[in-house]
């Protein structure tokens, strides 16, 4: 028999207090609790208690030295960011260091605990420090929410390029530099067997030195080499790979990949480039630019299930009809990482080295030089400005 | 089978129609399945092609990870309530709630890690170990499983007949994440199987009966502490060396296992839960408990035999060496060939099968067998014990248990 099976029913185990109530709101009951817990399941310094021999006094305790900062209060809450299904991202302030960071709020059903897409995030995040995803400083719970502390950003992608006017077209240095980051936060992801899986320009974060960081890991999840098969309800539809939508799910890193280029497409017109609106539409959609894939231009294609043979026969299109802007090399990139086939898709790594980014360097340079030009420029109006400001001096004179 | 049988005996002159009607539907069968391997086929070359470009980064991230999540024995030995003894009925438990919920096959390992983890790091009551395990399960399923799949608390609250109240399941789900750090990505031994076998011919038996041996392991202290890559590493090399396949090529990664992990590892066969055993019975986990239970069997008559057969090296030795041995070296014949392997569904390890019976079981129920392994192709009497090649009986590393040590096996 099982002896833990069979031991007597236990009614409160308490494990709540390493995660710290607050000390200073803290009314007798819960010192009490405290104390009652503490020789119940106790951390870790008690469980090294011969070693360490003498025990630490609760003040002592490593728990309420980091309580300061793992309390909410410790934030100040600002204005809200935005709202997901499982979370709510507001912007917020340490009130100590006066940094700012996002506080993403996910919602704890009772019920069934913390969510999955949390425990996902959370632990992804942990083991990803890139300067192209964002940095969780923390995790703070309460009764009934969490609350992820990361750094904070001033934008994500789509309103940075909403806000730049032009219908939302990005300029030629911007795009190959946002497009240059994306790739290193997707190549670093999959280098951790990480897959995104839900890339689209609102889950790309701009800040303000015109850094791009992947965010939202809520749908990400590790992958193992082979990969194995997972849900198909992955992505936003818009920048969903075509072999998902067929069906597969035996799908890769190369489904990060399709989101890529479709980014990369949005960023060159402002539009989306395959707004679907059903899978059916989006496949659609996808076939009239790309061309309706057959058994022999993607043997195998027959197998998928939701393939039909009865889809509308599109003749292959040339990308650049809808990216008027784009130069020889990017529309090479971007060809590659639209391919139907998921094996024909470049890999992030490839992408990196591919040609087009070749000139990024000098290109940030130049970017650079101006950018001193313009504020030596400013300097410059300044200065006349001043001289101009002691022209309003003459009346002194008078 | 049975349709057969009523052709025999029926004087209906529509048989032979019957007959063309039946070849129609295995032919249309046949294309069917053939168009699966095709997109079997589809997906291996796709998942071949991420490895090539990321297969060295994603070992090395694993190597890492793998380091900075092992549970640590001597912490859980200084634990006052639980004990070592109580971990194998938690572990039975836990294998049969992974089993029940269909959970995936790496969600089990994750969660034994959690849970040496969380013991690793917090002192444990006896009344709660149970918790802490079905706390384990459920984060690991959130963690690796399809949202549908993931067991409910009210589900976990019946397997626990009740003992934990609802809140006590979210509240030691909280803690175990808290003590954790939240860093989960622990990588598992299957993960590194996977890894492994990614690159050679899908061979079911092979990476059932490495994952048979290392939840064999899984129950046993001296394996807590293991990195999972070594346990995978010597989980395959002793798997293969059972079914007689050729082990890897020395230069590659799966070559480098540890022989001492291994020995330790080919000691424990003989005595597996009997929970696991009635797991790996399972036909979609090519029954590979009752395989090795028939070569452990085999063994033993071997020891009788070897009486009066020359004498076995010593069976360290063997362990050490047989990892050398180049493929191409390995003698096709098997101890055990795979083609058997459904005729003994019924539990009992039975050596001499007629040849019709083998034919029975081949062409029917094991199409995908077939050609697999071609030197077994045209074996069709079982060999008798002294008729085995001598390197065979070298090339087990294994020691040959006496019969009296057997008994608790069936």
């Amino acid at each position: 028999m099982d002896p833990s099976r069979g031991t007597s029913c236990a009614r409160n185990i308490n494990p709540q207090h390493t995660t710290s109530l607050p000390l200073t709101h803290q009314s007798s009951r819960n010192n009490l609790k405290r104390q009652i817990t503490d020789q119940l399941v106790a951390p870790s310094d008690v469980l090294n208690y011969e070693r360490t021999v003498k025990r630490q006094k609760p003040e002592q305790l490593p728990g309420s030295q980091a309580m300061d900062k793992r309390h909410p209060s410790s934030f100040q809450q600002l204005e809200k960011l935005g709202e997901g299904t499982y979370a709510t991202v507001f912007k917020g302030r340490n009130r100590q260091t006066g940094e700012l960071v996002a506080l993403k709020e996910i919602h704890l059903d009772s019920e069934e605990g913390t969510p999955s897409t949390a425990i996902r995030e959370i632990s992804l995040m942990k083991e990803l420090k890139h300067d192209n995803i964002v940095s969780l400083h923390d995790v703070i719970h309460t009764e009934n929410k969490l609350m992820l502390v990361f750094e904070y950003m001033d934008k994500d992608l789509k309103k940075y390029m909403d806000s730049r006017g032009s219908g939302g077209q990005l300029d030629y240095i911007t795009i190959k530099s946002f497009m240059h980051q994306l790739l290193q936060g997707i190549a670093f992801c999959h280098e951790n067997r990480v897959l995104h899986r839900d890339l689209k320009p609102q889950n790309l974060l701009i800040n303000n030195k015109g850094q791009l960081k992947l965010a939202d890991f809520g749908l990400a999840r590790a992958f193992g080499i082979p990969v194995n098969t997972f849900s198909n309800e992955v992505v936003t539809l818009w920048y969903r790979a075509p072999d998902v939508l067929l069906g597969s799910r035996t799908y890769n890193t190369s489904i990060d990949i399709w989101s890529a280029g479709c980014i990369m497409a949005e960023m060159y017109t402002g539009r989306p480039l395959f707004p679907g609106t059903t899978n059916e539409d989006q496949l659609q959609k996808i076939f009239r630019i790309m061309g309706t894939p057959s058994e022999r231009s993607w043997p195998g294609i027959s197998q998928f299930p939701e393939y039909k043979s009865n889809f509308h026969v599109y003749a292959t299109q040339d990308l650049r009809m809808f990216l008027p802007q784009i130069d020889q090399m990017g529309l090479d990139l971007i060809s590659r990482m639209l391919q139907l086939r998921p094996e024909m898709r470049i890999g992030a790594l490839e992408a990196l080295s591919h040609l087009w980014f070749r000139d990024l360097p000098q290109l940030r340079q130049q970017q650079a030089q101006q950018a001193q030009q313009m504020q030596l420029g400013g300097q410059g109006s300044m200065l006349m400005g001043g001289a101009s400001g002691g022209g309003y001096g003459v009346p002194v004179y008078q | 089978m049975a349709y057969y049988r009523n052709q025999c005996d029926s004087y209906f002159v529509e048989s032979h129609e019957d007959q063309e009607k039946r070849f129609r539907e295995e032919l249309r069968e046949r294309d069917r399945r053939q168009k699966w391997q095709t997109q079997l086929a589809i997906a291996e070359d796709l998942s071949q092609l991420i490895s090539c470009e990321y297969r060295d980064d994603v070992l090395q991230h694993m190597e890492t990870m793998e380091g900075k999540t092992l549970p640590d024995v001597a912490s859980i030995d200084i634990q006052t309530e639980i004990k070592w003894f109580m971990r194998p009925y938690l572990v039975d438990f836990l294998i049969e709630a992974h089993t029940s919920f269909g959970l995936l096959s790496e969600t089990l390992f994750l969660t034994i890690n959690l849970l040496d983890r969380y013991c690793s790091r917090r002192v444990v009551y006896k009344k709660h170990y149970q918790l802490v395990g079905c706390s384990a399960l459920l984060i690991a399923a959130k963690y690796g499983d399809r949202k549908d799949r993931v067991p409910t608390i009210k589900e976990l609250k019946q397997m626990c007949c009740g003992l934990y109240e609802d809140d006590m399941f979210t509240q030691m789900e909280w803690h175990v994440l808290q003590t954790l750090d939240w860093i989960i990505g622990h990588p598992t031994i299957d993960s590194f199987l996977q890894l492994a076998l990614e690159n050679v011919a899908y061979d079911p038996e092979v990476e059932h009966m490495a994952c048979y041996i290392s939840e064999i392991a899984m129950f046993q202290k001296e394996f807590v502490s293991k990195r999972p890559s070594d346990m995978a590493r010597s989980s395959l090399a002793l798997a293969r060396c059972i079914l007689s396949r050729p082990q890897a090529l020395s230069t590659e990664w799966v070559a480098k296992y540890d022989s001492d992990t291994l020995f330790t590892l080919s000691k424990q066969l003989l005595r597996p839960s009997k929970v696991l055993r009635t797991k790996y019975q399972a036909a979609h986990l090519s029954r590979v408990s009752i395989i090795l239970e028939d070569v452990l069997a085999r063994q033993v008559s071997i020891g009788r035999c070897s009486a009066n057969a020359p004498p076995t090296p010593p069976s360290e030795k063997c362990s050490e060496n047989f990892g050398n041995f180049p493929h191409n070296v390995m003698p096709v014949t098997p101890t055990k060939p795979s083609q058997l392997v459904p005729g003994i569904n019924n539990g009992c390890p039975t050596p001499p099968i007629t040849p019709t019976h083998e034919e029975y079981f081949n062409v029917n129920q094991n199409p995908f067998k077939t050609n697999q392994n071609p030197g077994l192709g045209g074996i069709r009497r079982p060999p008798t014990p002294g008729s085995l090649p001598r390197f065979q009986q070298q090339a087990v590393p294994f020691s040959l248990p006496p019969i009296s040590q057997m008994a608790p096996m069936y």
